[in-house]
């Protein structure tokens, strides 16, 4: 049991090193929960991001490339002459720990953020 | 009818990708677009309507993953690839307005790029460094002229590197 532990404790700063992901990289992963290629992922970003992400072909080959030799992503299929990729294990672990961050974030910022508006609504 | 095509030889420093980019937008406004560059640096542009093309460069002088998608990458985002030099990869599309066209579209990406010209870099000079060291306890004949060479030339990497590090810490930011 505590060795379990201990091996869990190992695991978590392993991944640890890979947070906070860049938010394209966050929006990339994102996208791979099912297999999809480069040009697939561009648009699904820019379509769940409503817009306020955009990832360009340098950024999307050097993130995938990255991802792929970390162990992150993987080939699934080719389609069309084109690779597609999806999350490994290690890949969905990496995207949790990011999402708990996030909400942690979010969690901190949505009171504070309530007060700002309305200071903002004050002053004019 | 066979287009005009004329040759240009212009040098851009391993630091001025951006002005080379904008050099080449203002050429393809002006009726040239680039077909292709040979060694050393020479541009061959055709003759065509004047069109605003957006070019961008890449560097990349190793493949982690095939080269071919890379390339399918770019063209299925728009991208035409016109030519690789060095390590440098033309790409172009057309203007669209209101709409900025980048391939890195973040600073870290972009970063990435210049931390790899700067590898490339790195590895050439060392055998330059080499070569200043050695010479520099030798002083018969021709040596003294290839001395002054190879001192220039590192001077001159030297540069380059400052100033792409300097881009890098101004790509950071804050």
């Amino acid at each position: 049991m505590r060795y379990r532990k201990a091996k869990q404790m190992k695991n978590n700063k392993k991944l640890k090193k890979y947070l906070p992901l860049t938010e394209a990289t966050y929006y990339i992963m994102l996208a791979l929960v099912e297999p999809l290629h480069g040009y697939g992922v561009m648009q699904k970003v820019e379509q769940i991001s409503q817009e306020t992400v955009k990832v360009g072909p340098g950024t999307l080959y050097g993130a995938f490339s990255s991802l792929e030799k970390e162990g992150l992503i993987r080939m699934v299929k080719e389609e069309q002459r084109r690779k597609c990729y999806q999350l490994t294990d290690k890949g969905r672990q990496v995207l949790v720990g990011q999402i708990d961050r996030l909400e942690i974030m979010s969690a901190n910022g949505l009171p504070v953020r309530e007060h700002l508006v309305k200071t903002l609504d004050s002053d004019e | 009818m066979e287009n005009k095509t004329i040759r240009k030889f212009k040098w851009f420093w391993a630091w001025q990708d951006e002005a080379e980019e904008a050099w080449l937008r203002k050429m393809s406004n002006e009726g040239w677009q680039l077909s292709r560059i040979g060694f050393p640096t020479i541009y061959t542009f055709r003759n065509v309507e004047p069109q605003d093309y957006v070019y961008r460069l890449d560097y990349r002088s190793y493949w982690k993953m095939e080269k071919e998608d890379y390339l399918q990458l770019f063209r299925d985002s728009g991208w035409e690839f016109v030519e690789e030099m060095a390590g440098w990869h033309y790409f172009r599309q057309a203007a669209q307005a209101g709409e900025e066209l980048e391939i890195y579209t973040d600073a870290e990406s972009k970063i990435g790029k210049y931390q790899r010209l700067l590898a490339f870099l790195g590895i050439l000079m060392l055998p330059l460094f080499f070569g200043v060291y050695n010479l520099s306890k030798a002083s018969y004949g021709w040596v003294p002229i290839i001395q002054v060479f190879n001192a220039l030339l590192f001077v001159l990497y030297v540069y380059a590197i400052i100033r792409i590090l300097l881009r890098i810490r101004q790509l950071k930011g804050i």
